[in-house]
């Protein structure tokens, strides 16, 4: 099973070089901090300031974060998930999937895996555009110091991974839809539909039961709760449980497929 | 030995729908097998429950002796495969499609250049396989399928979009590869004509019942047995009772009678005989039954 699921991760990761969900990693992870750059750029007079505050580092990572977590991140994910896993769709595929030496086991979870390193690989871009949305406008625009507080590392890789953990139920939920359906509209319908439902439970007692809210509150609960009835529960932890019980029920659903290509 | 092995294959897609009645399918290991029928007829449900593509329902495989689902990663290492259109990754160059079937089996990557010169692809540089001809994406899927020099392959009508030309040039990639490296070849095709000059064996498949199984020559010895003799004349009824008192049988089909088959001779002395018994006889043919009309014959009866 280990040797082959290398084998099969890296098969698996070649197919999506030059793809869609590729491109919408890098250009999803570089976006906000390119508008944020950008904007800087423009209002360059205010720039100065900003910079002098003691809290720059944590400020530009809530303007950052903004439109990621409501918004940007949780349709990215959707969108990825779907994609790469209807490649074998797209392409008619699973076919030729089925029929290599590889258990159903080694598939289902070399593919899961390909979609989670790209997420990481999502992460580690954004975190390098907003250092870089930090660094432009220092570097362009004179007479603006750069931010005298450090990084705070701990603080960010604490966010990342609470941003990280809240969206494994979606991307979970994504892929057990985009298994059992060919139709591409079905699995991004479906995620649409979840994050629309997810912007209007936020102000519900219970909605923390929807997994897709995760990431918005954990955007808002580090500085404006109050748009939001905040969930009692460590939605981490509740994010785990469901990215666990979807994945067995997704697996146990894949595996016992009766048509496989 | 056999390479492949059904017992009793059944399956339905719905309790009204059966799509196969008991297949019993031998593969002679070293053979080139011709799994022949019509559309429709079951062919690829039958190689599709052979790879694992359906689950099965009732009977048995068995792939180099060994019962498939059991066996299904060990025996898959050794079986190349092409069910129906080749499985292409459109946004992929062709050397890219075979990379990464070339990492799962993990054979030497010398083997994809190897592959595409076989199969007449050595240069399609950094076009994507969307933007192939048919002909080209069925070249690349044998290609997929020969990637790590398998010892049983699966082709489901592999020279589907293919030219004339490369029809003949996949014919001798497969004979070849039969005769130099002993590979068991199965390919499905509802047209004899395409496969009668490369197969070893035949197996004729319609709606789901296996209604011949054999080498190509006990095909061809049928193909003798059918040999017939049509007449028309303008009075059958004394016709019919000249061809009894020569002994032989003959049935009416269609305002002409059909004869068995017989010598030169023994048409030239019957004709002899009508015309001496006043019968204007308007034509005598001898029905060269080819593999074709045999083939036909199975599936319209």
């Amino acid at each position: 099973m280990t040797i082959s699921f290398v084998h099969s991760f890296q098969s698996e990761w070649l197919k999506t070089k030059r793809s869609l969900a590729l491109w919408i990693v890098i250009v999803g992870g570089l976006f906000t901090p390119a508008i944020v750059t950008v904007a800087r750029i423009i209002q360059y007079e205010a720039v100065p300031a900003i910079y002098s505050s003691d809290h720059f580092w944590k400020s530009l990572w809530q303007s950052s974060w903004e439109s990621m977590a409501l918004f940007l991140l949780p349709l990215g994910v959707i969108l990825t998930t779907s994609l790469i896993t209807q490649i074998e769709y797209k392409n008619n595929t699973w076919k030729q999937l089925h029929t290599l030496p590889l258990s159903l086991t080694t598939i289902f979870f070399s593919k899961l895996s390909v979609i989670v390193v790209m997420m990481m690989g999502f992460f580690v871009l954004f975190n390098i555009g907003i250092y870089m949305s930090a660094l432009i406008p220092y570097l362009l625009i004179s007479g603006v110091p750069y931010p005298k507080n450090p990084i705070p590392y701990e603080y960010f890789l604490q966010q990342d991974l609470k941003y990280f953990i809240d969206c494994l139920p979606i991307v979970a939920l994504q892929y057990l839809i985009s298994l059992k359906y060919r139709n591409f509209l079905v699995p991004v319908g479906t995620g649409f539909i979840f994050w629309v439902g997810a912007l209007a439970a936020l102000s519900w007692k219970y909605g923390y039961v929807i997994p897709y809210t995760y990431c918005m509150f954990t955007y808002l609960e580090s500085g404006v709760a109050n748009k939001a009835v905040m969930p009692t529960v460590n939605i981490h932890v509740l994010a785990c449980v469901y990215f666990v019980v979807i994945t067995i029920v997704s697996y146990v659903l894949y595996i016992s497929k009766k048509e496989k290509g | 030995m056999y390479s492949l092995q059904t017992t009793d294959l059944v399956h339905q897609f719905s309790p009204t729908d059966v799509v196969l009645h008991a297949i019993n399918l031998q593969v002679t290991e070293g053979s080139i097998y011709g799994f022949l029928g019509p559309n429709g007829a079951g062919k690829t449900t039958t190689l599709r429950l052979i790879l694992g593509l359906l689950k099965k329902q009732q009977g048995s495989i068995s792939v180099f002796g060994k019962p498939f689902h059991e066996n299904r990663v060990e025996i898959l290492k050794q079986v190349g495969s092409m069910i129906e259109s080749p499985s292409l990754y459109g946004h992929l160059t062709a050397f890219e499609n075979l990379s990464l079937v070339q990492k799962v089996y993990q054979c030497p990557k010398t083997r994809i250049q190897e592959v595409l010169n076989l199969v007449g692809l050595p240069d399609t540089g950094k076009k994507k396989a969307s933007q192939f001809s048919l002909g080209m994406k069925q070249r690349l899927g044998i290609a997929i399928a020969l990637l790590h020099n398998p010892s049983l392959l699966i082709l489901d009508e592999p020279t589907n979009g293919l030219d004339p030309n490369g029809m003949i040039e996949i014919r001798e990639l497969l004979k070849r590869l039969n005769e130099e490296k002993g590979i068991t070849i199965i390919l499905s095709s509802h047209l004899l004509a395409e496969i009668e000059k490369l197969v070893t064996h035949i197996g004729i498949i319609n709606k789901g019942k296996l209604l011949f199984q054999g080498t190509l020559g006990e095909l061809k010895m049928k193909q003798q047995q059918l040999l017939s003799v049509v007449l028309e004349t303008s009075d059958h009824e004394k016709t019919v009772q000249i061809i009894a008192d020569n002994h032989l049988t003959s049935r009416l089909e269609e305002d002409k009678i059909i004869l068995p088959a017989m010598s030169k001779q023994a048409i030239a002395k019957l004709n002899q005989q009508l015309v001496s018994n006043g019968i204007e006889v308007y034509e005598i043919k001898a029905i060269k039954n080819d593999l074709e009309s045999i083939f036909m014959d199975f599936i319209n009866n």
